[in-house]
């Protein structure tokens, strides 16, 4: 096996652990929150998300190849990545809310019923609501690929040097994007399992789940924007 | 095989420090033994800050000559990939390399550089970098 094999199996074996690891830690608690009540429609949901979140790990890994240089695009995204992440928390808290006091959400089966409404609370709920077609799901999965993670900037690093190796830029580039598709194809499995299992738990233990998960959505909602302040 | 660190304000004289495995890089050069090694390692610019390009250096006093040596990244607890930085021998037979420490968005900064000497075992350098 070459070396420059290894380095993709490398990145691909890296999104494998990392996914049952660290992005379950770090990211499952957003990938539950949009799962709870998508019902039938979860497996293309799911699919445009992380699609959507590939999509932007392959053009930051193409960025990184293409200049050999982790420390420029970092700091060039990092007020980008301050917004994502303190608009995830503040709709994690809204949504949160709206789920630990059981508002409905779009009224399918097996959602829970309305039984306190807050005004503030619901139209951040209809908002949400609102927009939650499948459509909206590769965008935000575009977004949310931009979340700061540890381990996504050690695949940048990687990517980078990868990049800085190469003959040329374009080299850099395909090869940056590369290694980060791999990457993303990695962490997949986890985050789609742990999206399904949210589903199927959601449907088994109803009001008791929704309640126990809208209260870790506004305690990682809040998380998220001590993170994006700080 | 991980042994105590000695950690110094000035890289030619690496003192032990009384908090065990620890080093502290915002000061100083850290040494460690392993078989009839001493290695000091050092990283610079100082402080030494996550997400900055940083120079680590390796000084190898004993034992057989390498052209080049691996110093691998990894937070204690937490699976951050992985993050190897190449030393490199120069002519006065320091090795050296460029390399990133990842920020972690859950705040922690506490990290381990490993080096691997084949045939010896491995050095285990434990540090604090700055957000």
């Amino acid at each position: 096996m070459s070396s420059i094999e290894s380095v993709y199996l490398l990145m691909l074996t890296t999104g494998l652990l990392g996914g049952f690891g660290h992005c379950s830690g770090m990211c499952g608690p957003v990938v539950a929150a949009y799962s709870l009540g998508l019902g039938e429609r979860r497996l293309i949901t799911h699919l445009l998300y992380n699609l959507g979140r590939i999509t932007t790990y392959c053009i930051l890994g193409g960025i990184a190849g293409m200049t050999g240089s982790f420390v420029s695009l970092a700091g060039s995204i990092s007020n980008l990545q301050n917004i994502v992440i303190a608009v995830t928390g503040g709709a994690m808290i809204v949504m949160g809310l709206g789920i630990a006091t059981r508002l409905r959400l779009t009224g399918r089966k097996g959602e829970v019923s309305v039984n306190r409404l807050n005004s503030l609370v619901l139209r951040g709920m209809k908002s949400i609501s609102e927009t939650r077609g499948i459509g909206v799901y590769y965008p935000m999965g575009l977004i949310l690929g931009f979340i700061p993670c540890g381990l996504l900037y050690t695949v940048l690093i990687a990517a980078a040097g990868a990049g800085a190796a190469s003959d040329s830029r374009i080299e850099g580039l395909l090869r940056g994007t590369a290694m980060l598709f791999l990457f993303g194809l990695g962490t997949l499995p986890a985050l789609f399992l742990i999206g399904q299992l949210t589903v199927l738990a959601g449907e088994k233990l109803k009001s008791m789940f929704y309640r126990v998960s809208g209260g870790l959505m506004i305690l990682t909602g809040i998380v998220f924007i001590f993170r994006a302040v700080r | 095989m991980t042994v105590p660190c000695v950690c110094a304000k000035e890289h030619a004289h690496a003192s032990p420090v009384s908090d065990g495995s620890r080093c502290d890089f915002q000061y100083g050069a850290c040494a460690k033994n392993i078989s009839n090694l001493e290695v000091t390692l050092d990283i610079a610019p100082k402080p030494v800050k996550a997400m900055k390009e940083l120079l680590f250096s390796v000084v190898v006093k004993g034992g057989k000559r390498y052209d080049s040596l691996v110093l691998d990244l990894t937070m204690p607890g937490m699976y951050m990939g992985a993050n190897k930085v190449i030393l490199k021998r120069s002519a006065d037979g320091i090795y050296t390399g460029k390399g990133i420490i990842p920020k972690c968005p859950s705040g922690k900064k506490f990290w381990s550089a490993s080096i691997d000497f084949p045939g010896k075992g491995s050095v285990e350098f434990f540090f604090d970098v700055v957000y």
